[in-house]
Parts: structure tokens; C-alpha cells; sequence
């Protein structure tokens, strides 16, 4: 009688510290994925900063390419906006995110090439500095996204996974998005001579 | 037929001439090469060129701990320069582990391309524009004309000459695996021997017949010695139920074949404290053998 009570307790214990254990996994893995979201944004983010410091020097050298800078400056706009927090990352949201930095980044490519018709410019001190540091940034893009989109898939396949799928259905932990590689944001905006 | 024989002439010709495509697992480390910090396969810099730059290198690593990889070849896999640094910086792991202070020069001269890729630690001190900066102004004049040597020599001296002072070499205090076997080992001392010792002295005095730690060692009386072990008596009784047990124990005779600290020294001195300073003396500088940074994208590339 004293036996089976011990018994049971011990697989009880086991089933907890099972449980346990399972779970937290699971939160420092959503955690690793949430630190490689926040610095894909922050990647995105720099290059939109960027930005208005870029439009204002290739203004003062060629000044009546407005219409390809209007498209580079809406395409920022509508970039920032559509900022997103991992917990609403859905697949649209997702979807929408990529597709409005992807138009930033061909904008920003047709700009540059643009540019090249300007040799003043190109020879400008400040322009090389921010050329220097959109490339800079886009590889650093490429980088965060692949590094995202590797704990995305290790964190998706861990609630996937019999035993650990029952605790992650239980409280609730959802299968994360990729990015998709997609013409155009993948590579920098190259310039050609 | 004979033309047949020809063209695959030609073509085995032009097989061996193409140069070998390299990738990130198959590029030699310059350890291999006997060289520190440039991997030279295809031989496009001379060697004087390679010493100037490993010196140059060892003086930067020794004073900063910054750790740089210059890589020299004729074709990499994919023709991506930036992509190809990149996964050869973290594939070799330049850099301190814990500062990701790397710096992969990598130039491919059939892509007619040098990248420079910084680690996390040191996009501060050698910003994009910078990198950027060198390769225009000290790299590219002399790499469109072929001249590889000066041209990554410039680059190097450059490099160096900007990073002098941006940081200090940091005394390394061994790697995590020796931090964890360390804490294993004091875990063992303080927490698992007690434990284990407190467990032996309780089973010993656990009474057989009401299974209460509440024997008492009464009397030990020497039974028989004999080569050298002693075997002795032990009389135990219990203070609940007054249940007597005996036991005998045999132990090595001590008077004949005393030896101090014969248990007691090899573990004192030996693995612990032996090994303990192997890891401090192990931790030191070492060039070429590359710490394991991490990379982020940073960095600049050109073509000439």
C-alpha cells in the first residue's frame, strides 16, 4: 500500500519536472526567437534612419529626380509603418512586413542608380559615407534575417515535437513565420558601372 | 575521331587550368599553412608580402587581442564576396568569444573583389565607411593593376594603424568548458562528497531490526592479523531496541606499511590543483587559433 503511494508519487514528480522542464526550453527558445526578431527590426530601422540623410544630400546635387526620390521617401513612410511585435506576427502580417521594406529596398536601388548619372555626387564625401553604410546595412539585414529565420526553425520544429508539443499546445506557444527570400531585399542594392 | 580526341584534350586542358573553386569548409586555415593570420592557397601574394602582414597581424592581436583573417584566392563558391566572408568568419570563429572582435579581409580576384567583415565587437571601432575608406583609397588603386601584394599590404598597415589602441587585450580567462568543469569539480568537493559521506555514516549506524539510525559502536576488538590486514570486530547496539549487531572490518595493518598522505596526495596535488593550473597556463596567447566571434553583417566591400 506504502509502495504504490511511493510509486506514484515518484512518476508524478517525473511527469512535473518533465513539464517543467519542457516549458522553460520552450520559453528560452521563444525568447532566443524574439532577440533575433527585435534585431532584424533594428536593422530595418537603421536603414530607414538612414534614409532622410541620404535624400537630402542626392537632393542638393540632383535636385529634379524627384519623382524617384518621392518614391524612396513613401516607401520609407509606409515601411515604418508597418512595424510589427512578434506575439501578432502572423504569416499575412509577415507577408505585408517583407513586402513593404522589399519596395523600400527597390526604390532605394533605382536611387542609386540614378545616382550614378551624377559624378559630383558620387564624388561627394558625405554621399560615399551613407552609400558605405546602406550596404552596410542591407548585409547586416541578410545576416539578421537568416539568423532569425534559424531560431524560428528550431523553435518551430521543438513545438512540434512529441512530448514537448502537448506542454507548448497547452500554454500556448504558436509556430513563428519565415521570411521568404524574395527578389530584391535579399541582395544590396548593387550599383554597376 | 581524332578531333574527338582533341576536344577532350582541350577540354581536360581547360579543366585544369580553371582554378579550384573554394569554400568556406574547404579554404586551408593559414594554421595549416604554417602562416598566422593569411591564407595564401593559390599562392597571389609572395611570401615576403605574407610575413609582412603576419607580423603586422601579430603585433595588432598582441596588443588588442583583435584577431584578423586575410584571405587570398583565385575563385570561391557561389562568386558572392560578402556572403563567402561572412560564413568564413563564422565558420572559423575570428575573434575573442566574448568581444566578437574579427576582421576577415577577403580578396577574390577573379570576382575582382575585396570585403572586409566586421564582427559585432568592432563595427564601433572600424565602421563601414571607414572600411570602405581604406579599400578606396590605399587597396583598390593598386589591386586594379594587379598588384596584390602592395595592395593588401596597404590594407593591412591601414587596418592596423586605425585599430592601434581601440582596445586592450584582454588577459583570457579560459574558455566556458573549463569554467564548467571547474564548477563540476567544486560542486563535487563541497556539495557531493559531504553528501556522500553523510549518507555512508547514517547507513551505518541504520539498525536491522527496527530500521532506526540509532546504532552505537559498543566495543572494536581485534580479531586477526594476518599479511598485512587487520581484521577487526566491530560491536554495535542499537539505543531503541537494544538489538546488537556485529560486524567485521578489514583494513590495511598501518604499523608495518604506514604511508602519510598515500590517499590523500595524489588527490590533493594531482588532478585538482594540477589541472587547475594547466587551464590558467593554457589560456594565453595564442596566435592563429581563432577564438569563436560572431559576425553581424558589418563591414564593406569593393570592386577594383
Amino acid at each position: 500500500m506504502k509502495k504504490t503511494w511511493i510509486i506514484v508519487v515518484a512518476i508524478l514528480a517525473l511527469v512535473v519536472i518533465f513539464c517543467v522542464t519542457s516549458y522553460n526550453s520552450l520559453v528560452s527558445k521563444e525568447e532566443a526567437v524574439e532577440t533575433a526578431w527585435s534585431n532584424v527590426e533594428n536593422q530595418y530601422q537603421r536603414r530607414a534612419d538612414l534614409i532622410p540623410n541620404l535624400v537630402n544630400t542626392v537632393k542638393g546635387y540632383a535636385d529634379h529626380e524627384k519623382e524617384t526620390l518621392d518614391a524612396v521617401v513613401s516607401a520609407r513612410a509606409k515601411a515604418t509603418q508597418t512595424s510589427v511585435s512578434l506575439d501578432e506576427l502572423t504569416p499575412e502580417r509577415m507577408a505585408a512586413f517583407q513586402k513593404a521594406q522589399g519596395e523600400l529596398s527597390s526604390a532605394l536601388s533605382r536611387l542609386l542608380v540614378t545616382v550614378e548619372r551624377y559624378p559630383d555626387l558620387k564624388a561627394n564625401q558625405n554621399f560615399q559615407t551613407l552609400q558605405a553604410q546602406l550596404e552596410g546595412t542591407e548585409n547586416r539585414i541578410s545576416v539578421e534575417r537568416r539568423k532569425f529565420n534559424d531560431e524560428a526553425r528550431q523553435y518551430n520544429t521543438s513545438i512540434r515535437r512529441f512530448p514537448a508539443n502537448i506542454i507548448a499546445s497547452m500554454f500556448g506557444f504558436e509556430k513563428h513565420p519565415y521570411f521568404e527570400a524574395e527578389e530584391g531585399s535579399e541582395k544590396a542594392p548593387e550599383v554597376k558601372f | 575521331m581524332k578531333r574527338k580526341l582533341l576536344l577532350l584534350l582541350f577540354i581536360s586542358a581547360c579543366i585544369s587550368l580553371v582554378a579550384r573553386e573554394y569554400t568556406v569548409e574547404n579554404l586551408p586555415m593559414p594554421r595549416s599553412q604554417g602562416n598566422v593570420y593569411v591564407t595564401n592557397p593559390d599562392g597571389i601574394l609572395s611570401s615576403a608580402a605574407v610575413s609582412v602582414m603576419d607580423t603586422t597581424l601579430y603585433a595588432l592581436e598582441k596588443q588588442t587581442g583583435i584577431q584578423v583573417l586575410v584571405a587570398a584566392v583565385e575563385q570561391i563558391e557561389g562568386g558572392d564576396c560578402f556572403d563567402f566572408a561572412y560564413r568564413l568568419g563564422r565558420h572559423a570563429g575570428v575573434g575573442e568569444k566574448e568581444r566578437d572582435n574579427g576582421l576577415v579581409i577577403l580578396l577574390v580576384t577573379s570576382e575582382r573583389c575585396i570585403q572586409f567583415v566586421t564582427g559585432y565587437g568592432l563595427e564601433g571601432d572600424l565602421p563601414d565607411a571607414l572600411c570602405k575608406q581604406i579599400q578606396q583609397r590605399y587597396m583598390n588603386p593598386e589591386l586594379a593593376e594587379g598588384n596584390w601584394d602592395a595592395g593588401m599590404v596597404a590594407g593591412v598597415q591601414a587596418v592596423r594603424g586605425i585599430l592601434d589602441g581601440s582596445m586592450e587585450r584582454q588577459p583570457s580567462a579560459g574558455n566556458e568548458e573549463d569554467d564548467m568543469l571547474i564548477l563540476m569539480i567544486f560542486i563535487s568537493c563541497f556539495v557531493l562528497a559531504p553528501a556522500a559521506l553523510w549518507y555512508s555514516v547514517r547507513q551505518r549506524n541504520r539498525c536491522p531490526q527496527c530500521h532506526k539510525h540509532t546504532l552505537r559502536q559498543l566495543s572494536v576488538r581485534t580479531v586477526s592479523r594476518e599479511n598485512g590486514i587487520r581484521t577487526e570486530e566491530v560491536v554495535y547496539r542499537c539505543t531503541n531496541c537494544g538489538h546488537i549487531k556485529r560486524q567485521q572490518r578489514k583494513s590495511r595493518d598501518n604499523d608495518n606499511h604506514h604511508h602519510p598522505g598515500g590517499w590523500g596526495g595524489p588527490f590533493m596535488g594531482g588532478p585538482f590543483f594540477g589541472g587547475g593550473g594547466g587551464h590558467g597556463g593554457g589560456g594565453g596567447f595564442s596566435g592563429g587559433s581563432f577564438g569563436g566571434g560572431d559576425f553581424g553583417g558589418g563591414g564593406a566591400g569593393s570592386r577594383f
